[in-house]
């Protein structure tokens, strides 16, 4: 801390009372910061850290209310985590359905985000328009409107033209699917690389996944977006320059100058992305969470349900955090 | 691409400040030809038109959803019968945003939820700064591992705590102070002395202030990175002027956190607006009006579409156009603050 030193030049009378002084003043610094984060701090003790104990201590019991106020906790072991595990017929399936949507997403969407902010980067007329229009999801699409967009009929019903007016209205009940209707096949990719040689069926599968799963992907990478964004600008121009000038195509600089360079951000990205969708409302595993906490004495079952799906989440974060700091590039240890 | 011009360049007029140089100019043809009939501009023809289709084809994809929720909203029940009608309506009406503001007392909502939203959203804009300045300026015990609590708040979903949250708030007992009344006083104290927090504002409110509601995890956290990026020396010669710590906080801190205040107040707003899974959790239909309560459909246009074929469609039409009144003054709010909420996540850079 340099502000000590300031205080400490003063004084040069007598060197005992020197060093007295500096350090009750760090340690009047170190009282206010105290203070700073008191709120939060009162706060987690006092509120937060007996809800999550007793979350815990609730997925181990059976609640009844009691009539007369108050409730009743009944200790009944891992009977819950059982019923959720054994005995209730979604929790499972759900359970690693969602997870593999989440493995299948966390690339999708890191991906496109990069992409998008590499595009968004580059020096064009309207740039603040489409930055404004790409943000749009992450203000208002969150929420009730969330909710309200789970299997909405209105919005396949107006946007699928696609449908006969001779087949009418009986395959609305089909199509409940919340986004758009599917723009391509399976077939189509196929056949587009058929010609070329060692594309994997998985790949195709992937990429088709991906593509009709826009919409989704589009609107929850509003942040990640602006994350690479400032991380693009944050890159100077001359590196760029005399990699220009050395004669590296647009490939190679982007291999060799901007994704090392914006590593810490895919990281960052890569993390936030596993969060933010596994705390999101149109989360599959969520959804049944919720569900289940509205049937008459699901509550305790939900909170083993949730703490499952926590225990499983922190696990991916850690091995996706392994995973991503394997490759990130820290311009500041080199120097 | 002029260098053949260089050679036949001769000094015509020379002053103090110019120097003007006659030269033979390439003709417009010749010029025009070179630059436009080239490999590179060829390339970045293609490239822009690439982009710019890129571009508008991503935006179509975010705006679609809100064009047709516009279009729904004001469809007649007999467009949707009509199979023909997709996205132009052919008998407009704007009958279903008049049943929703009059029979679901849509302004009645508007501003209770304004209140609530106000009120989570300037405590949490304080709360933030003050925990996030505290963070990233003081050198104190376990400063990094209460950080580390911060980030676990982010981290834990709150569905994973609405049971234990809900009981926590319905027989709300502050530090176990009934508990230790009822002890000492004996039994005669009955069990109802907790308070019954729920179908109020408290627990919304009590969250906010302790920096634990929705997404208070990042607010700390960009609001730390905010000012860790602030200069030290603004500090120090306040110190050195004599100013305490919390006055250099009030006069020298605050007013230069502004923009970033207004980024994180924005949104806090705009997520406690939309959000419905509090308000679900700690308002029953006896409690406050708030905005999701909106969200169903009225007992008149209920009536008028009973016979009709495709009335989930139209349901679900006027689910949204709950949805969109609910979001429209949050898209004034977009206009004018979408600046700040973009820039703000610009300028900090979340790279913890």
């Amino acid at each position: 801390m340099q502000n000590t030193e300031v205080e400490v030049n003063k004084p040069e009378i007598n060197a005992p009372k020197k060093k007295k002084r500096a350090s009750s003043l760090d340690r009047i610094k170190a009282r206010s910061g105290w203070f700073f984060i008191a709120p939060f701090v009162i706060g987690f003790i006092v509120i937060y850290l007996p809800i999550v104990f007793e979350s815990i201590h609730f997925s181990f019991t059976e609640v009844k209310v009691l009539t007369g106020g108050g409730f009743n906790a009944e200790w009944v072991g891992f009977k819950n985590y059982q019923e959720a595990l054994f005995d209730n017929p979604n929790f499972v399936m759900t359970l690693t359905l969602g997870i593999r949507q989440l493995i299948f997403d966390i690339p999708a969407i890191v991906i496109f985000a990069l992409f998008m902010a590499i595009l968004l980067n580059q020096k064009m007329t309207g740039r603040a328009v489409f930055r404004a229009i790409f943000f749009i999801p992450v203000i208002l699409a969150t929420g009730i409107i969330d909710r309200i967009d789970q299997g909405n009929e209105m919005l396949s019903y107006l946007s699928d033209t696609s449908r006969s007016i001779a087949t009418g209205t009986s395959d609305n009940a089909a199509t409940t699917d919340t986004s758009v209707t599917s723009i391509v096949s399976v077939f189509d990719f196929e056949w587009l690389f058929m010609s070329m040689k060692g594309v994997s069926i998985d790949l195709v599968i992937y990429i088709v996944n991906a593509v009709n799963n826009i919409y989704n992907i589009i609107n929850r990478s509003g942040v990640q977006m602006l994350i690479f964004l400032g991380g693009l600008q944050s890159i100077s121009p001359t590196i760029y320059e005399s990699a220009f000038m050395e004669g590296a195509s647009a490939w190679e600089t982007f291999w060799k100058i901007t994704f090392p360079m914006i590593s810490p951000m895919i990281f960052v990205n890569a993390i936030y992305t596993v969060i933010d969708s596994f705390t999101a409302k149109s989360n599959t595993v969520m959804r049944l969470i919720e569900f289940t906490y509205d049937e008459p004495g699901g509550q305790v079952l939900s909170s083993a349900m949730a703490w499952m799906y926590f225990i499983i989440v922190i696990l991916m974060i850690a091995v996706v955090g392994l995973i991503v700091s394997s490759f990130v590039f820290y311009q500041r240890r080199e120097n | 691409m002029n260098a053949t011009d260089q050679t036949s360049t001769k000094v015509k007029k020379e002053s103090k400040n110019k120097i003007r140089v006659d030269f033979e100019r390439t003709s417009l043809l010749k010029r025009l030809r070179i630059k436009y009939l080239s490999v590179f501009f060829f390339q970045k023809v293609i490239w822009v038109l690439f982009r710019l289709v890129l571009l508008v084809g991503v935006s179509y994809v975010v705006l679609l959803p809100f064009f047709a929720k516009i279009t729904g909203s004001v469809m007649s029940p007999e467009d949707f019968i009509d199979n023909t009608v997709k996205m132009v309506p052919r008998a407009p009406t704007l009958g279903t945003y008049t049943a929703i503001i009059v029979e679901n007392d849509y302004y009645k909502a508007l501003t209770s939820t304004a209140i609530l939203s106000l009120l989570c959203a300037v405590s949490q804009m304080f709360i933030c700064t003050l925990v996030g300045y505290g963070f990233s300026k003081f050198k104190f015990k376990f400063n990094s591992l209460i950080f580390g609590l911060v980030i676990f708040t982010l981290i834990v979903p709150h569905q994973t705590l609405q049971f234990s949250m809900f009981m926590k708030f319905r027989y709300f007992d502050f530090l176990k102070i009934y508990e230790i009344i009822r002890k000492f006083m004996g039994v005669t104290v009955a069990k109802d002395l907790k308070i019954n927090l729920i179908n109020s504002y408290w627990p919304l409110a009590l969250l906010s202030v302790t920096g634990l509601a929705f997404k208070n995890g990042l607010y700390i956290l960009v609001m730390r990175q905010f000012f860790k990026g602030f200069p030290d020396e603004m500090e120090e010669a306040a110190y050195v002027d004599g100013a305490g710590v919390f006055k250099t906080y009030f006069t020298i801190i605050l007013p230069n956190a502004i923009p970033m205040m207004v980024t994180i107040f924005l949104f806090a707003f705009t997520w406690q607006w939309t959000d419905e899974f509090y308000v679900n959790l700690f308002t029953t239909d006896t409690g406050p009006y708030l905005l999701p309560r909106i969200v169903k459909i009225p007992r008149t246009l209920v009536q008028s579409t009973a016979a009709i074929q495709a009335s989930t469609i139209y349901q679900s039409a006027i689910r949204n156009t709950c949805g969109l009144m609910i979001i429209a003054p949050l898209l004034v709010v977009y206009l004018i603050g979408q600046n700040f909420l973009i820039q703000g996540i610009e300028r900090t850079g979340v790279t913890g």
